[in-house]
């Protein structure tokens, strides 16, 4: 909402200064977003007038002008298509500064030709919209003169943001109230001017529903001229950014500004018979002010003539009834809608408007007939002609809300001293009466004040009144602990599950929780996912997986050149659309140069083997004790099948997934190295609690360990963990470890033969081994593996 | 006496000859190996008479002891020159570079980290809801309806229901986890609940994702004046400064009544931002009184419970406390910014520690 000083001391009686009135209304909720001396804005802007307008040597669509500035006569180049000689124009001279696009001119050649400075479209000023041309002074405007003081530009120019709750200051009345409710001056008392019809109007009013438009008022007027407005009006409307039309218009303008009163007006020559206040019908559609054609849905609240739809009531008007400079008659609307219907409608067909604005937040019931009356003021004195009783058709609704309030519960919720006689001073400020009840205090809440419902409100009133910053410290230093812990086990598993990935050298990311369906297809069942409204169109689903933004980032930044990616996310996937479908999954890739070749080291890349080691090591610190981690031989679809495996715990649950990303994958993003994941699905690790915060107990031997190799040509598909396994079983107590130290193929070994070679440690717990116990240890080892793999030993 | 001359100065002929251990150990048997010279001189000693042989051994001896002493010590020196040798052989290149890896924490997490640290150490416990939420929780019961304005002001993602006629929608505010949490727990409350929020906008400074922290105290006396001390606390803490200048000025939520935006002192020098010191205000979060309606809503009794809630930006105070100029970056994943402004892995963010 946008105000000028000026504007709101003609309700506003005091000796404040613009910065106490900017203070002042931030500190009571009325926030200033913006505030600019106009003055300052357009200081450097004055009127010229244009002596001579030739073609430009070079353009055909530019004209070279002279131009008489006061001090001096300008060459300018203007591409506008009204410019014309004697035209009074206001001249930016090099230097100045836009206001639209904050540039700052300067003096250039445009094709060749000099040009000193510009002469300015309202647009470029900031003032309007309208770009089609210059702006055309009035020819008696003096040449050299500052044009903010011509166009009463000079002033300040106050924009403040205005919550949901404050319909009361939708209006210039209503923010001097409230700045006059905390001491800043005194409202001026605005006496309503009630005149009597002189006529009988011709248009009769009926309303078929009552829910969706209580009260509709109108007045005729006849023999009206619908001119341009006058300076004082055109001046204020332009200083709040909005756009003289004409005279009936900016009058609803204003008087909709000033006392927060939504008004329209209809040329009465275009309405067939009476005024119908309906609901839409199905098929029904028009043509609304804003130059688009509207297709009502049903239960719209309409305005109707017996023919035809006339606008959409509180939201907009149509183009079929609107007022021109040919407009004789004319039936001024000041009517009341249903909030909530409003909001529908208007969000419905997105139709966006100052009317729409206000009555959705709730318009004062009690301005029907004020706003009537100002405007008949205006319209008789700007327009001229006759004008009607007002007919009223429904009601204005009964509004005697009242609340009681207790000064001790107030003080109990705010934390601050009161007692009666502030809070009930507070109270009447802000144009509550007041009256005691028993104990408690009953408030009758004024009519403007349509978010007031209970006493909660009321506490906010006085706090704000009072100010915010009466309310004293109190510290929250406790004594007694209410929660037995901060964080529940599974955040702090995914707070360890960061910092072990990063300690291995992963960065974390944070990518959207939405992605591109396209890139998610491979990434299971994402038929539950589909977002209704996306950002874009390549973010449409919820991620069904923390892989596919992390593999577009891995793309993107090869482009940026880097060569090398370990990157990891720890957050939300989903399975649907619901909210219990969420998991929490850590999640890392490793794709490109592991090593890079270097002075040291020959040049490797990461493998399916690193990110194996980086979830084991990432398990084993994230579940300290008894556990046991096995892999199984599959995988989800996203990985390649011979590149990856499933990691079960205690082999029943699957905690996680590691392997190469499928091939089809990395064509689809077009990477072509090899991408090496892990998944952990952190929500499935069981939260085992801690029996002892014992460790284990430690049996270390002092006897001497003892290691002997042993090779195998196997088949090629015999897996390590199998010959681990087999040589393990062996002896329990004495075969301490069992290692792989040499893996190859070659021919020599037969077709799909392998070799692979393992150490086995030997160890007892109360003596040395002797020589033929680690013989018959052998040859047992030998015999089981032989066995368990169909392979032979090498010897 | 002139029986030894001889052999003297054979020793000192032989000294000279002495290059390296080989030679040394060469000189060593030469002399005192079984077979050696002075060894030999020894023999002979027995055969002579009593006086003769105490007068010679001991001038034997003096020769014996010089030889010993010359062996360690040659051998000391001759250790050290070969040490020498070994250590001028091996010497490296060191300004050759080495490889390290660091990974990084995001700025996110840091602030999640640091901000968990300081209501944790004043009994808040750390709340969640999901990010897919009913309309309900999302909405409605935070006294906000269907057609209340501030919904408007949300610009709600939606996603599809399988249970219920309303969308579901992706969490505008992490406010729902108030209400599951009060669903769950009776008072006295005390939580904050951080979490990934949507809100279906994009531009400068917007990003469809951001993350926002929630607060709630329920109890039966908590109020405006606690929050401005709960507040102020944190506030101190987090941007490590005992001179935080804090101003509250009133606003709007539908969930709370009365509402207050909060706003800090700072001033600018040069790109830096100056949390504690000038006159310039910054916005840095929303807060209120829990509304009755919203007690309501979860069956608690706002004449017996009363508290206050507060919700703020993460990356916001990511931004003003780490100088990150741009809210999109947090989010482009561009690697060169995570491994610029990302933090070190190890670093756990603790009030007995460090925050940052």
């Amino acid at each position: 909402m946008k105000f000028t000083i000026s504007w709101l001391k003609e309700h506003l009686e005091t000796t404040a200064t613009d910065e106490e009135i900017v203070a002042k209304l931030t500190a009571l909720g009325l926030e200033v977003e913006e505030h600019s001396d106009t003055s300052k804005a357009f200081s450097d802007f004055v009127v010229g007038q244009v002596l001579e307008e030739g073609k430009h040597p070079n353009a055909d669509k530019l004209k070279v002008c002279k131009v008489d500035i006061g001090k001096t006569k300008v060459d300018i180049v203007c591409g506008a298509p009204n410019v014309e000689k004697g035209m009074k124009v206001v001249y930016a001279p090099p230097g100045s500064t836009i206001p639209v696009n904050q540039m700052k001119l300067k003096a250039a050649k445009i094709r060749g030709v000099e040009s000193s400075g510009m002469m300015c479209s309202e647009y470029e000023l900031g003032i309007s919209d309208n770009h089609e041309g210059i702006i055309r002074l009035k020819d008696d405007s003096k040449i050299g003169q500052s044009y903010s003081e011509i166009a009463g530009l000079d002033d300040v120019v106050i924009k403040i943001g205005i919550t949901p709750n404050r319909q009361d200051c939708l209006g210039i009345f209503g923010i001097a109230r409230d700045l006059a409710a905390s001491g800043l001056g005194q409202l001026k008392v605005r006496q309503n001017n009630s005149q009597k019809g002189s006529i009988k109007s011709p248009i009769n009013i009926e309303t078929k529903d009552t829910d969706l438009c209580p009260v509709f008022a109108g007045r005729y007027f006849k023999g009206v001229k619908n001119v341009q407005s006058p300076d004082w009006l055109q001046q204020k409307l332009k200083a709040v950014g909005l756009r003289p039309i004409s005279a009936l218009v900016d009058i609803t303008n204003f008087v909709m500004l000033d006392l927060n009163r939504p008004l329209h007006v209809y040329d009465a020559d275009k309405i067939d018979g009476k005024i119908i206040v309906r609901e839409s019908k199905k098929g029904e559609s028009f043509n609304a002010l804003d130059e688009k054609n509207y297709d009502l849905k049903e239960g719209m609240c309409t305005i109707a003539d017996e023919k035809k739809v006339l606008g959409l009531g509180g939201i907009m008007g149509g183009e079929s009834s609107g007022c021109n400079e040919s407009t004789e008659n004319v039936l001024l609307e000041s009517a009341l809608f249903n909030p909530i219907n409003i909001a529908k409608s208007g969000r419905n067909l997105s139709i966006l408007s100052d009317a729409r604005y206000r009555f959705e937040r709730g318009v004062d019931p009690q301005s029907v007939l004020i706003g009537i009356d100002r405007a008949t003021e205006l319209i008789s004195e700007i327009c001229g002609g006759e004008f009607s009783e007002v007919v009223i058709a429904g009601k204005i609704p009964e509004d005697d809300r009242s609340v009681d309030l207790s000064v001790e519960r107030i003080q109990k919720r705010l934390g601050v001293s009161l007692d009666d006689k502030e809070t009930i001073s507070i109270l009447n400020s802000l144009g509550i009466e007041t009256k005691q009840k028993g104990e408690a205090i009953s408030c009758k809440i004024p009519s403007w004040r349509q978010d007031i419902l209970e006493e909660a409100d009321l506490s906010e009133e006085i706090i704000r009144i009072k100010g915010y910053d009466h309310i004293p410290i109190t510290s929250v230093r406790i004594s007694e602990k209410v929660n037995p812990a901060i964080l529940s086990k599974g955040q702090k598993l995914i707070s360890k599950a960061k910092h072990f990935i990063a300690a291995q050298g992963y960065n974390e990311l944070v990518t959207w929780s939405f992605s591109f369906s396209d890139d998610c297809q491979f990434f299971g069942d994402n038929s539950k996912l589909e977002i209704v409204n996306p950002i874009s169109e390549d973010l449409d689903i919820l991620r069904p997986s923390l892989l596919p933004n992390l593999i577009g980032a891995v793309k993107k930044n090869a482009s940026r050149g880097f060569e090398t990616f370990s990157i990891f996310e720890v957050g939300s996937q989903y399975k649907t659309s619901e909210p219990e479908d969420q998991m929490n999954i850590a999640c890392g890739i490793k794709v490109g140069i592991r090593q890079k070749k270097d002075w040291q080291n020959e040049k490797s890349l990461f493998d399916v083997y690193d990110s194996k080691r980086d979830l084991f090591n990432l398990i084993d610190h994230l579940i300290l004790q008894q556990k046991k981690l096995t892999i199984i031989d599959e995988a989800p679809d996203w990985y390649h099948p011979g590149r990856s495996a499933t990691v079960m715990l205690n082999k029943t649950i699957k905690i996680g997934y590691f392997g190469e990303i499928h091939p089809r994958i990395s064509k689809h993003y077009k990477i072509k190295e090899r991408i090496n994941a892990f998944e952990l699905l952190l929500d499935d690790i069981p939260s085992i609690a801690k029996k002892t915060t014992n460790k284990p107990m430690l049996n270390l031997s002092d006897f001497q360990s003892v290691s002997r190799d042993f090779a195998f040509v196997l088949d090629q598909n015999i897996q390590g963990y199998e010959l681990i396994d087999s040589a393990m079983k062996v002896d329990r107590n004495l075969i301490q470890d069992v290692e792989i130290f040499d893996l190859f193929e070659d021919p020599n070994l037969g077709e799909n033969k392998k070799s692979m070679a393992i150490k086995v440690t030997m160890q007892a717990a109360d003596r040395t081994l002797k020589e033929d116990e680690i013989q018959e240890l052998s040859s047992k080892i030998i015999e089981v593996i032989e066995k368990s793999t169909s392979g032979s030993v090498r010897s | 006496m002139s029986k030894y001359k001889n052999i003297e100065s054979l020793i000192e002929k032989k000294k000279s000859e002495v290059s390296d251990l080989d030679t040394l150990e060469k000189f060593r048997l030469n002399f005192l190996g079984k077979k050696g010279e002075i060894s030999l001189l020894m023999k002979e000693l027995s055969q002579l008479d009593a006086d003769a042989r105490k007068q010679q051994a001991e001038e034997l001896n003096i020769i014996k002891d010089s030889v010993l002493k010359f062996v360690k010590d040659k051998t000391a020196e001759l250790q050290n020159e070969a040490m020498q040798g070994q250590l001028t052989s091996e010497s490296l290149d060191l300004s050759l570079p080495v490889n390290s890896q660091n990974g990084t924490i995001h700025p996110v997490t840091q602030v999640i980290e640091e901000v968990i640290a300081i209501f944790g150490d004043l009994d808040f416990f750390v709340a969640e809801g999901p990010e897919v939420e009913t309309d309900y929780n999302n909405f409605t019961a935070l006294n906000t309806s269907e057609h209340h304005p501030a919904r408007q002001m949300h610009d709600t993602f939606y996603v599809n229901s399988s249970t219920d006629n309303m969308p579901n929608v992706l969490r505008t505010h992490t406010s729902p986890v108030q209400i599951r949490s009060m669903l769950k727990q009776k008072p006295p409350i005390r939580l904050i609940a951080p979490g990934k929020t949507f809100r279906r906008d994009d531009d400068q400074t917007h990003t469809p994702m951001f993350h926002q922290v929630e607060g709630l105290v329920i109890d039966n006396e908590s109020n405006m004046s606690h929050l401005k001390g709960c507040l102020e606390t944190f506030l101190k803490s987090f941007f490590e400064t005992d001179s935080l200048k804090m101003r509250f000025r009133p606003s709007h939520f539908p969930f709370t009544e009365p509402s207050a935006e909060v706003d800090i002192g700072y001033k600018k020098k040069g790109n830096q931002l100056i949390i504690g010191e000038g006159d310039d205000w910054l916005e840095i979060l929303g807060c209120g009184m829990v509304h009755p309606n919203v007690l309501k809503n979860v069956n608690i009794n706002p004449d017996e419970y009363q508290g206050y809630a507060f919700g703020m930006g993460i990356e916001r105070l990511a931004m003003l406390k780490y100088g990150i100029s741009d809210l999109r970056t947090f989010f482009d994943n561009d690697l060169r910014w995570n491994k610029h402004y990302g933090f070190s892995s190890i670093n756990i963010p603790s009030l007995i520690g460090d925050l940052s």
